[in-house]
């Protein structure tokens, strides 16, 4: 007998236990299926009195008919392998978040991670700890992916031969007594900026133990310039820690702060919560930016200069100039006094800066004058000099008390120690010195010829190296042993405030890996570290109160210190010691950039860093924010420059930098680099900027092949910028080199056409007209409601889902594009396909540049001035979706809460829906992309990119790719259309939980802002908003019954659930440019409103447009 | 007109000068008096005959063309949309300018066979045959692109209403969906109207072949038409009925395909006029087309007096009248764009001028499709079998051209400049499309080598023979016993 197996009865009271989401959700169709038991086809049999000979019928029928079907055709096959052993704690499809902090240069930054099944998917920003607040940034966001980067080093190499981990420990064991002799003389490290306490811990055991050994760290984007400057003008072991809130007039000299990833979150959110505004009697801060290429900070500017970034010392010292007169502060004018004013200098509009001047000067005390890191020191001494005269030092701009922490090494001092043959044992940690060090490193002794660090390496005896990938410089190591990437790893950091906050492994090493602080402590003769013993110790001494093991447990739970409190402390300019430093390394002869003679600049790169994520396919296929490049750097160049060179887009332009120095031969030494150019509007003329971090030669498939590399022009005393200044370099020259290169670049069209898309106008515009978003676009010509023909699908559900976007705090830096990739397990495509129009980007952010200035793109004519401007453009949701009616098969459809849902199983991919797409976010799957690697492969005598072999050949995605993605979300083959959903996955996610909280009571409501989308969740300046828009109560609601609120697109009256709040910019109406600010909606009907404005004095009337190209540029001051 | 003794011999003859025949009497629509017995021979003896060597000469090569076309869609099938040039904002471009294109083209067989034999035009029996064929041939090759250019073909049975276990109807809102009932039904009716004009000449074949095998097969096809009375009259009332039904068919097929366009919300696509714009567009190219094939089948199998300079006349004058039904409506899309006040339409017909891709316009829509027609106008280019086939050639180019700039060049740049893209065809793209001439024109040579490609039955209805009073007095030919001449 069959036992019958009976669930048992629903307790009416205590817990509720279900058997399935389904049946937790309750939805109709559950009900129905309850009611049935069998899905409907079964009960047609009539499941009462099935005989065994109806029975054989049906059966036999459907077999034949399964026979007849399409069983041959391909459909997605997949396998689930359920775990053989339970993992404690785990709970099979539940989600786990722990705390931990991504080490990075500037300091680490708090997050959680959310893993499944112990695979870590997905990272957040620590909402508790206040650096995070919960946002991220792209490195953070895209790190994940490093973690199973199926390229990374998975091995122990001995003499490039494979070893292992045994091999390994006996050569440190037998290393250290051999130290110990002789007080580690011969004895160096190189590593990475980490602030670890931990790591300087151990570090300091090491110095104990070996007295002689010398500690280097080498960062080729940390500039020390900053560092140094502060110690010199405040005092030891301090940083200085900007205070954007209180900031009413920022000025910005070359200085990205608001590229979250190259400072830190705060400065961001600080800076974006002075620009919210919620409505017209709000003030804002203003932003004046001087900088030669477009950075995310030049896009929010309200009043920007393009110069040259050489010439920011000059510009600095007749800004301290004209500041020192106004204020008579002494204490500047003490510095300036040693500082020879320069002689020639780059043209600028006097007026532009006598106004920022006055500006800055009436907000005294409220104002903040801010350099990039990478500005020398003189600029640093400066501009605090300038912040002392202004009376900013304790209002914006704090000095905060770090652990002291010892001079290091630089990179220099290790080259011609090694040159002199004094290093016997090199411990390189993380970094990459073969690709990344500047040229020109040292001098030989012998020869007195420069040289490079690759022959410098060669030189000592044993290099050890720690690393991620197996690189150029492991190549020319003895060891090469794998690192652990920090979601492996046990260690601890500071944040960029000084925040002790924890690192904790969310798996155990995937490739066997060692981390840093393994390394050092064996190396220390500590026994290698199974756990977070070492950073235990650390932690003790912080000397938590109470008991250890609650406060260790609350340290990992919050991952942060609470207890550790941050001292700040009276700031006081040393105006002595930073006059003296000054006068030493000013140098006044610093020639304007020509024509013939350009500068040429380095920066990080919005997507590689310093080249450290180039094998990171997510960060390679993200649009740089600025000129909407992947997969390549470029020399980027004003319109008027790229004229002069007589290039346009991907043609190849040859740098030559000519040294002063000669080689053996008598011949000037020179350094080459051919390289695409990329034509960027509102970048200074005479110059050109490259991103580093590109043209690596040994390093994963994703990385290679990947832009050019401009390290190679990078020498120490040139490191940001290089410009013909006759000491060190005799010319620069730049020259067609004949030939392209294709760039994949994702937004052709830089124009946003008049179309009222994006909207903008100035604070005083707004204070004028509130309404002024509906009068563009002839939004206020249409009727309220627009009849309807058709019933459309009811929206009836108690929870309506909408987002808002407020383009006034927007950066542009593309976190939401990543985490949204995360999120939603969105493939790269590759190079090719990008360039073919094909990212599957969900979110892509569209920047135009808008000009008053008249433009004729199709004659090549870009504007030599514009602003830019971010538009996040994601599925709009619409409730009268165009896509919907014209689905022949019924895929994409609307929920009852409002989502325009995308059924895949369903989809046939016509594409008919992308065509009638009116915002063009939807997204075709044009080949396998999660099937296939991107990258070439060798058939024959053919190297054929991947995705165009059939299906007969082999799929080489790695296992480890697809434990990254995220389970709730499905992997979509090819053929099938995909789209923003509002991650639909937590709105579900939230719905059950609510269920489940529930339980009997009838409450079934989302809690009020509970949850969020990926993006909204990244944003660091919170510019997307995602909630409930039925209940007026929710952020989202509030946001949108703001009076900037608007659609984009009303007149096709699709009702777009995602609006936006239109941009804000807060222009100093006596500035020369002010007519020329928030120009981005000028156009059409709004263009009468535009000539009605009455801004400024008789000398500020450029509105309505002025005809020449560029303000006639009128000499620069000179004291 | 019985019995008017104005009939005079020579007129009735119609070879006679012009200045000769009285001013009010017809052209004959078969020249040389040719009569019943020629008109078979002719016809059929093109069909009976040994495989021409030309014949395998050409197949060899359209078969080839054909079999690599189906190799490229295998490709496309087997590893994604993708190996064509689409992408994000072009979602469709060749496929669907192809798809388009050939059902233009299936609207002139129809056309003469239905709307012209109610409207009694009697020209058409010369060439409604090949036309209907063309029909059928056009609308297989359009039929291919739809059904391929989906992402997932195996999954395309989702377009049919078929009740399933997952209870999902496809969406009736979607113009999509239209196309898939209107083609298929088209395409049904097309068919079923072409086979029905064939039996009585299937019967004839029937009764000519010596061969076991053909006899058998041309009888099967035949459905055992014996030529009685009751065969005639059943036969004419089915021909009329499907002439009636295919009527309003020719007429909807080609709207509901501009509905594709006509009901989405992209400028330039979002337009009124589309359906008879589309359908007078597809009279014009199917027509064009319908030339194309027959003036070298006309020289090559020596019909010049069955298709006559009239005929060609009277195709040149529809192609004019067609042709200017859509110089109309593209210049009224201009200045609707213009008078509609809305910039998005306005800037798209600005962009299909000056934009990227102006040169489509200007060579294909402007000169190939507006002013080569008219030619056409005088008489002389009507006469000239040059003028008339280049000016054919041009339009079937002016109308591939005018369906792509109208997809592609709606799409590639719509309403958010920062999406803006462009559409560059891959060898796939190019090789499908040559590959679906090769399958049409490898069709038609074996529909010429199988079948009479011109209606036997019906061009001797329009012979004077056929005109029960008609008497050739000093060129008597008396109709062979037992009506045989008649079948």
């Amino acid at each position: 007998m069959k036992r019958v197996i009976h669930h048992p009865p629903a307790s009416a009271t205590g817990k509720q236990y279900w058997r399935s989401l389904n049946q937790l959700s309750d939805t109709p169709e559950f009900r129905e299926w309850l009611a049935r038991e069998f899905p409907a086809a079964a009960a047609e049999a009539g499941p009462d009195d099935v005989s065994r000979r109806s029975f054989l019928k049906v059966m036999g029928a459907s077999m034949a008919l399964a026979g007849f079907g399409l069983s041959s055709c391909r459909k997605p096959e997949m396998h689930l392998v359920p775990f053989t052993k339970s993992a404690e704690w785990v709970i099979p499809g539940k989600f786990l978040y722990y705390a931990t902090a991504m080490p990075r240069r500037e300091g680490a930054m708090p997050l959680v991670v959310t893993t499944v099944d112990g695979r870590p998917i997905k990272i957040e920003g620590n909402p508790l700890h206040p650096e995070s607040n919960g946002a991220t940034d792209v490195f953070a966001q895209a790190s994940v992916l490093d973690l199973y980067d199926p390229s990374r080093s998975q091995r122990f190499v001995h003499n490039n031969k494979l070893s292992d981990r045994a091999a390994f420990e006996k050569y440190i064991a037998e290393l250290r007594p051999k130290l110990a002799a002789n007080n580690g003389a011969g004895l160096a490290f190189m590593v990475e900026a980490t602030h670890s306490p931990t790591r300087e811990r151990i570090r300091a055991e090491l110095q104990k133990q070996f007295p002689r050994m010398r500690w280097v760290v080498h960062e080729p984007l940390l500039s020390e310039a900053q560092h140094f400057s502060t110690q010199i003008s405040f005092g030891d072991s301090l940083k200085l820690i900007p205070q954007f809130e209180n900031a009413d007039v920022v000025l910005a000299l070359d200085s990205d702060f608001l590229n979250c990833s190259e400072s830190n979150l705060t400065a961001v959110r600080d800076f974006i919560a002075r620009r919210r505004v919620r409505e017209a009697k709000d003030n804002m801060n203003r932003l004046y930016v001087v900088e030669n290429h477009f950075t995310l900070t030049g896009a929010m500017a309200d009043h920007r200069l393009r110069y040259p970034a050489s010439q920011i010392p000059a510009f600095t010292h007749a800004l301290a100039t004209k500041i020192a007169a106004a204020t008579r502060d002494p204490n500047l004018s003490s510095v300036l006094i040693t500082l020879k004013p320069p002689t020639k200098i780059e043209k600028y509009d006097r007026r532009w800066m006598d106004e920022m001047v006055q500006d800055l000067i009436a907000k005294s005390g409220a104002s903040l004058v801010v350099a990039g890191s990478h500005q020398p020191v003189v600029v640093q001494l400066m501009v605090y000099g300038i912040n002392a005269a202004l009376k900013n030092l304790g209002q914006t701009l704090l000095v905060r008390e770090l652990p002291k922490t010892p001079r290091y090494n630089s990179i220099l001092q290790l080259a011609s120690e090694i040159d002199a043959g004094r290093i016997q044992q090199l411990f390189i940690l993380g970094g990459d010195p073969v690709y990344n060090a500047p040229r020109a490193v040292t001098l030989d002794r012998k020869t007195k010829q420069p040289v490079n660090w690759p022959g410098l390496q060669k030189k000592v005896p044993e290099v050890i190296r720690l690393g991620y990938h197996e690189d150029e410089t492991s190549a020319l190591s003895r060891w090469h042993v794998p690192m652990t990437h920090y979601l492996e790893t046990w260690s601890d950091a500071l944040t960029p405030q000084g925040s002790h906050v924890a690192i904790q492994p969310m798996i155990l090493p995937l490739f066997d890996g060692w981390s840093e602080l393994d390394l050092l402590a064996v190396l220390a003769g500590l026994p290698k570290p199974k756990g977070p013993e070492l950073v235990q110790e650390t932690f003790r001494a912080t000397a938590p109160t109470g008991d250890f093991e609650t406060a260790w447990t609350n340290f990992l739970r919050d991952g942060f210190a609470k207890h550790v409190s941050l001292k700040n402390r009276e700031p006081k300019f040393n105006s002595n010691s930073a006059g003296g430093v000054a006068h030493t390394v000013w140098n006044n002869e610093l020639p304007p950039p020509t024509k013939d003679s350009p500068e040429i600049v380095l920066v990080g790169s919005y997507s590689t860093d310093d080249g450290r994520y180039i094998n990171n396919g997510w960060l390679q296929e993200m649009p740089s924010p600025v000129t909407k490049l992947t997969w390549d750097n470029a020399a980027i160049m004003s319109p008027r420059y790229a004229r002069y060179l007589g290039v346009k887009n991907g043609d190849l332009v040859r740098i030559t930098v000519t040294d002063t120095a000669k080689d053996p031969r008598g011949k000037l030494i020179q350094r080459e680099l051919v390289i695409a150019a990329l034509i960027e509007p509102g970048h200074a003329d005479n110059s050109i900027t490259i991103s580093l971090g590109y043209g690596r030669k040994h390093t994963g498939p994703v990385g290679e092949e990947a832009g050019f590399n401009g390290y190679l022009l990078r020498t120490s005393s040139n490191p940001h910028y290089i410009v013909a200044d006759h000491k060190a370099i005799q010319s620069v020259q730049v020259s067609k080199a004949g030939g392209s290169y294709a760039l994949a670049v994702t937004q052709d069209h830089w124009s946003i056409e008049g179309r009222g898309l994006f909207r903008e106008a100035t604070l005083e515009e707004y204070r004028k007209d509130e309404e002024f978003v509906k009068k563009v676009a002839g939004d206020e010509e249409l009727p309220k409601q627009l009849p309807t023909l058709y019933s459309h699908p009811k929206l009836d559900a108690p929870q309506q889902w909408g987002m808002v976007v407020d383009l006034n705090t927007c950066t542009g830096c593309s976190a939401c594009v990543i985490a949204c990739q995360a999120e939603n397990n969105i493939p790269i495509v590759g190079k090719l396909q990008v360039a073919h129009g094909r990212s599957m980007h969900w979110i892509r952010i569209d920047r135009y540049y808008a000009s008053a200035e008249p433009f004729n793109e199709d004659y090549g004519q870009y504007p030599e001035n514009p602003e830019m401007v971010h538009e996040p453009m994601m599925c709009q949701h619409c409730e009268n979706a165009p896509c919907e009616t014209v689905c022949p098969v019924n895929a994409t459809v609307h929920s009852e809460d409002g989502l325009n849902v995308m059924v895949y199983n369903r989809c046939i991919g016509t594409r008919y829906c992308l065509n009638n797409c009116p915002f063009k976010v939807r997204r075709f799957n044009y080949f396998d992309y999660n099937q296939r690697p991107v990258g070439k492969e060798k058939v024959g005598f053919f190297s054929v990119y991947q995705e165009y072999l059939g299906p007969l050949t082999e799929k080489t995605t790695a296992d480890t790719i697809k434990m990254q993605k995220n389970p709730n979300v499905t992997v979509r083959m090819r053929g099938v259309m995909e789209k923003c959903t509002y991650c639909v996955q937590r709105i579900e996610e939230a719905k059950i939980a609510a269920h489940v909280r529930a339980g009997a009571s009838p409450n079934t409501l989302i809690p009020r802002d509970s949850f969020t989308t990926a993006c909204a969740q990244a944003c660091p300046t919170e510019a997307i908003v995602f909630g409930d828009v039925a209940d007026p109560e929710t952020r989202v609601s509030k946001i949108k019954a703001q009076n900037r609120n608007y659609r984009l697109l009303e007149y096709l009256n699709v009702k777009t659930r995602t609006s936006y709040l239109a941009r804000i910019r807060n222009p100093n109406p006596k500035m020369p440019d002010a007519g020329r600010i928030a120009v981005a909606s000028l156009e059409h009907e709004h263009e009468k409103r535009v000539q009605a404005r009455e801004l400024g004095g008789p000398e500020t009337q450029p509105r309505p447009r002025p005809q020449t190209p560029a303000p006639a540029p009128t000499e620069g001051t000179r004291p | 007109m019985d019995g008017a003794p104005t009939t005079a011999p020579e007129v009735i003859a119609g070879e006679a000068s012009p200045s000769v025949r009285p001013p009010l009497a017809r052209v004959p629509l078969v020249l040389n008096r040719r009569n019943f017995d020629w008109v078979t021979n002719r016809i059929a003896g093109a069909v009976e005959g040994p495989t021409p060597r030309w014949w395998w000469v050409s197949f060899a090569i359209t078969g080839g063309i054909a079999a690599f076309g189906l190799i490229c869609l295998g490709y496309q099938i087997s590893t994604g949309v993708g190996v064509w040039g689409l992408n994000h904002p072009v979602g469709w471009a060749w496929d669907i300018t192809n798809f388009v294109f050939w059902i233009g083209i299936g609207h002139a067989g129809t056309l003469i066979s239905a709307i012209l034999y109610l409207l009694r035009q009697k020209w058409r029996t010369s060439i409604n045959r090949s036309a209907e064929a063309m029909t059928l041939f056009a609308v297989i090759c359009a039929a291919i692109f739809p059904g391929v250019h989906v992402g997932r073909v195996w999954m395309a049975w989702f377009l049919a209403p078929v009740p399933t276990q997952y209870g999902i109807w496809p969406n009736f809102r979607s113009p999509l969906l239209w196309d898939v009932f209107a083609v298929s039904t088209y395409f049904t009716v097309s068919v079923l109207f072409w086979y029905t004009g064939l039996v009585p000449d299937l019967a004839t074949l029937r009764d000519r072949t010596t061969s076991k095998v053909k006899k058998f097969l041309y009888g099967v096809f035949a459905l055992g038409w014996r030529g009685s009375n009751r065969n005639w009259r059943h036969y004419e009332m089915a021909y009329l009925l499907l002439a009636g039904l295919s009527t309003p068919l020719v007429l909807s097929v080609h709207s509901v395909v501009s509905f594709d366009f006509a009901t989405s919300v992209i400028p330039s696509w979002h337009t009124a006029i589309f359906p008879p714009y589309f359908v007078a567009g597809a009279i014009f190219g199917g027509f064009a087309m319908v030339l194309t094939l027959m003036i070298p089948a006309r020289a090559i199998f020596k019909l010049q007096d069955i298709i006559t300079p009239q005929h060609i006349d009277k195709m040149a004058k529809i192609i004019l009248l067609t042709g200017s039904f859509v110089a109309y409506a593209y210049a009224m899309e201009f200045f609707i764009a213009w008078y509609s006040g809305n910039q998005y339409e306005k800037f798209a017909f600005y962009n299909r001028i000056f934009g990227p891709y102006w040169w489509y316009w200007w060579v294909g829509m402007l000169f190939f499709n507006m002013l080569s027609p008219q030619l056409f106008w005088f008489r002389w280019c009507r006469h000239n079998i040059f003028v008339v086939y280049f000016v054919c050639m041009c339009v079937n180019a002016g109308m591939w051209f005018e369906r792509f700039i109208i997809i592609v060049g709606g799409l590639h740049r719509d309403f958010l400049p920062s999406s803006w893209g462009l559409f560059i065809p891959t060898w796939v793209d190019i090789w499908t499309f040559i590959g679906t001439l090769g399958i049409f024109t490898s069709l038609f040579l074996i529909f010429i080598r199988f079948l009479p490609m011109i209606a036997m039955s019906e061009v001797k209805i329009v012979l004077p023979e056929a005109d029960p009073h008609h008497v050739t007095p000093e060129q008597h030919h008396p109709v062979a016993a037992g009506g045989m001449e008649r079948t």
